[in-house]
């Protein structure tokens, strides 16, 4: 390595300099009509790069991720995960089965470039604010509704999410050991945020699109086949005939690979890719002549299940004779890859997420101090960035209704007589924390 | 949907993959290739190791399986960059490239002329990705910049294995840390240096101006679902791995009856009392009314909870199941009572049972493509675009199986 490169790449993606950066997105608004994870991550990942989102819950009850938590425990007054999914949004309540409320959507729609949703399909159709009904106010619109099996096929109205995803597209019956009955679920809505990215990442494709025709257009974007999209096993299945199924820890396109325990009793997880990785293993092990046997020169051979367990068996008892920090040293200084097993705490003080900014410590004006995950990738000229954790439900209606639809004190007031729009009633996760002087808020009272 | 004679949205886009046993790197590539690109892929004479990462060693005349997948619209071409004349060729498709992927040790590319800093100076507009396990700065970067990238490895590190597994009274190695069972690593890298990218191509359409993205994909998984990061620091401590159980709530999971698995999943009382009812254990609705009972942070008393329901469904068959959590939740939709519960349900398929079912053929989600050497092959698709639909056009996975095409259209 260049001895400045180092100084070099850490000026690139300083994160002192993240705020006076421009931001890529900027005058782009995207209205987030969706809910719990796999709309709202697809919306927040166009809001961190500079895109203005405005998210439209019921009135009096929100949505629905705002009242649910793991173990049923939350932090002031809010689903702690509820940030990481909806920061830097702008929380209108507008109730779509309302004449005036339904207005007021079609109007945040025309003057929008992305709409995303995630009802079952059909439904914003039957509301009236569906890509039929918008696109003719504003055809250049690019209007994303999200589901689990897709807007048209014999499944088209069956609903669904992470788990009945994982289910109906092979992703759960992938996971966990051969032998047994127990299929492992990948946690954590895997099968919701992982689909939202690459929800956000088709809306790109869409605004990229845009740029050179000028046209707006539909996307159908089905869970369940983006979960596909990330598994081996249909192309495996049609060229071989033969069923890859699960493999537990092991890796079947790597070997040796698996989670194993060390002499002090932790758990690292290797993994060999390259022949030239694996001659770095051997010498690390003190065995060179591996590399030799014919049976383990080439990944083609090692990887025959056969060889791939001879040589798993051999690495158990190597792993389990080393403690953790020596095998990850050995791993750098010969090669290959090794990693720990890390956990909730362990990458909740990890320093070098801290020093790169992938995890943050972020200051709210509303919640005080507060970790969640920034965003993996660093952009050097158009980094992303958090600008506030979520707010409560209709916190910034007035601020919206009257900078973007132009509305008077006097007709929010009737609206909200009327019940077309709405805040919290006092349910968790809809209302401010309860330390917060939510009456001399200036962005909530906006102009009043 | 149909893509024929549709545009394509990235069709004036060049991308060059130089990406290096690390399929995060080569499935970024794909999603700019399936949404019209034109993507390169740039290999050493011997070839890039990820052309045999593949299941249990199979190939298809000496190909991977997940490298065949992921050549769909790619062109695959061999340059040696120790040789002078192959460096310059590689530097003239840089001049006209908007994205470069690499996967290199931090540092490596720039001290071949080929980092960041030198290759903006022949094309500012350059989009350049690097994904390495941590980053291009900082102390791992330094100190662990001699290992290499693997998925298994990235799973491990953010935090997805120490997850899966079975509950701690089970016997070893069942309640160890797990892998999930597929790429959830790379693909999860993947999509978001894709986004990232587009991100970029987005503002450099208006500005000229490229920039460079660095990925540490050991963040993979914590970045993509956020929630470890946050856990351990509100809770103060880490979830210990839950079997088939869920952190929310019981019962939500796939459970054994007599022909598969099938999902229960009850998230509001009322869903929990219609499946109670459907599934005639109505006696166990006073003990568990409130969510409160079911919420699982006590895992003995959930684990009760689970057991009972696990001996119920097991007396029924799948079909048996859906037809009546579909009467029902029909039933109750149509109701003026709002309060009737939503019992909804699916089956546990594997990959074979997927691609046999009529719904995936009607969306035509399976792509099949035929190639010269490999034959037919079958590939899932994900991404319904009404006006520039990502398309599969060719499968290309040979070593160096386009070099003519692209010193012709490129002038090289």
């Amino acid at each position: 390595m260049q001895s400045d490169y180092q100084a070099y790449a850490r000026d690139l993606f300083d994160k002192d300099k993240v705020n006076s950066k421009p931001e890529a997105l900027k005058g782009i608004r995207v209205l987030d009509l969706s809910h719990m994870i796999f709309g709202p991550t697809a919306a927040k990942t166009l809001g961190q790069y500079g895109a203005e989102v405005v998210k439209v819950e019921v009135p009096y009850q929100g949505d629905h991720w705002r009242s649910s938590s793991y173990w049923g425990k939350f932090w002031k007054h809010a689903n702690p995960f509820w940030q990481f999914m909806n920061h830097s949004k702008y929380f209108v309540a507008i109730d779509v089965k309302k004449k005036k409320g339904k207005d007021l959507i079609l109007q945040l729609a025309e003057m929008s470039d992305v709409v995303v949703e995630n009802f079952s399909p059909g439904t914003v159709d039957a509301w009236g604010i569906g890509y039929r009904q918008i696109k003719e106010a504003n055809p250049k619109i690019i209007y994303a509704s999200c589901s689990t099996f897709g807007q048209y096929g014999p499944f088209r109205y069956m609903p669904g999410w992470d788990l009945l995803a994982q289910g109906a597209s092979g992703m759960l019956a992938a996971t966990g050991h051969p032998d047994t009955d127990k299929y492992f679920k990948v946690p954590d809505f895997y099968g919701d945020f992982f689909p939202g990215v690459y929800a956000a990442m088709l809306i790109m494709i869409a605004l990229n699109a845009r740029e050179r025709t000028g046209l707006g257009q539909y996307l159908d974007i089905a869970q369940a086949e983006i979960l596909m999209r990330a598994l081996p096993h249909f192309t495996y299945d049609r060229a071989t005939g033969k069923e890859l199924g699960r493999s537990g820890s092991n890796d079947p396109t790597m070997s040796p690979s698996g989670i194993f325990k060390t002499a002090d009793d932790a758990f690292v997880a290797l993994a060999i890719g390259s022949d030239k990785q694996f001659l770095g293993l051997s010498q690390a092990m003190k065995e060179p002549g591996l590399a030799d046997d014919s049976r383990f020169t080439k990944a083609v051979d090692r990887l025959k299940p056969e060889h791939a367990k001879e040589l798993n068996l051999k690495i158990t008892t190597w792993i389990e004779s080393q403690p953790a920090q020596a095998l990850i040293d050995l791993a750098g200084e010969f090669g290959f890859p090794v990693a720990p097993v890390m956990d909730d705490l362990d990458i909740s003080v990890d320093e070098w997420r801290r020093e790169r900014g992938n995890v943050v410590n972020f200051n709210d004006e509303m919640y005080g101090d507060f970790v969640l995950e920034a965003s993996t990738t660093l952009m050097s000229g158009t980094p992303s960035r958090i600008k506030w954790l979520t707010r409560p439900l209709g916190y910034h209606n007035r601020y919206i209704f009257k900078e973007l639809l132009g509305l008077t004190e006097p007709e929010i007031q009737k609206l909200e007589k009327e019940r077309a729009v709405g805040y919290w009633d006092f349910k968790v996760g809809q209302r401010p924390p309860v330390y917060y002087d939510i009456d001399n808020d200036p962005l909530f009272n906006y102009e009043k | 949907m149909n893509p024929d004679g549709k545009q394509e949205a990235l069709d004036d886009t060049l991308v060059l993959d130089l990406s290096f046993a690390n399929f995060s790197g080569i499935i970024t590539a794909s999603f700019f290739a399936e949404a019209g690109a034109e993507v390169i892929k740039v290999e050493p004479p011997e070839g890039d190791p990820a052309r045999v990462m593949t299941p249990h060693g199979e190939t298809v005349e000496g190909v991977g399986i997940p490298f065949l997948s992921e050549g769909r619209n790619k062109r695959h071409i061999i340059l040696d960059i120790s040789q002078q004349d192959d460096l310059e060729k590689l530097k003239k498709l840089v001049v006209k490239a908007d994205v470069l992927i690499e996967s290199y040790a931090p540092g490596e590319m720039d001290s071949l002329g080929l980092g960041y800093r030198q290759l903006k100076e022949l094309n500012p507009g350059l989009i350049y990705i690097s994904l390495t396990p941590y980053g291009q700065f900082g102390s791992l970067a330094e100190k662990r910049e001699g290992i290499p990238w693997s998925d298994l490895t990235s799973q491990a590190e953010s935090g997805l294995a120490a997850l899966i597994g079975d509950l701690p009274d089970t016997p070893e190695p069942y309640n160890w840390p797990t892998r999930a069972g597929f790429y959830a690593a790379a693909y999860a890298t993947a999509v978001e240096a894709a986004t990232a990218a587009l991100v970029a191509l987005f503002y450099k359409r208006a500005t000229g101006e490229g920039q460079m993205l660095d990925i540490a994909t050991a963040d993979a998984y914590a970045s993509c679902v956020g929630i470890p990061p946050t856990f351990g620091h509100v809770w103060n401590h880490s979830r210990i791995r839950y079997g088939t159980l869920d952190y929310g709530l019981c019962p939500y999971g796939f459970f054994k009856c007599k022909d598969g698995h099938v999902a229960i999943a009850c998230f509001r009382d009322q869903d929990f009392r219609a499946a109670l009812k459907i599934l005639g254990r109505w006696d166990m609705e006073e003990d568990w009314r409130s969510l409160l009972d079911r919420i699982t942070d006590d895992v003995s008393k959930v684990k009760e909870l689970n057991d009972e329901i696990e001996k119920t469904v097991a007396k029924f068959t799948y079909d048996e199941i859906f037809s009546k959590f579909s009467a029902y939740a029909v039933k109750a939709a149509r109701s003026k009572w709002k309060g009737g519960g939503m019992p909804v349900t699916t089956k546990m398929v594997s990959a074979r049972e997927v691609m046999d079912i009529k719904h995936w053929q009607a969306r035509s989600t399976f792509s099949e493509v035929e190639h010269p050497v490999f034959g037919v092959l079958t590939l899932p698709t994900a991404g319904k675009m009404s006006e520039t639909p990502p398309r599969i056009k060719w499968i290309s996975a040979q070593l160096g199986e386009d070099n003519d095409f692209v010193t012709e259209k490129f002038g090289l």
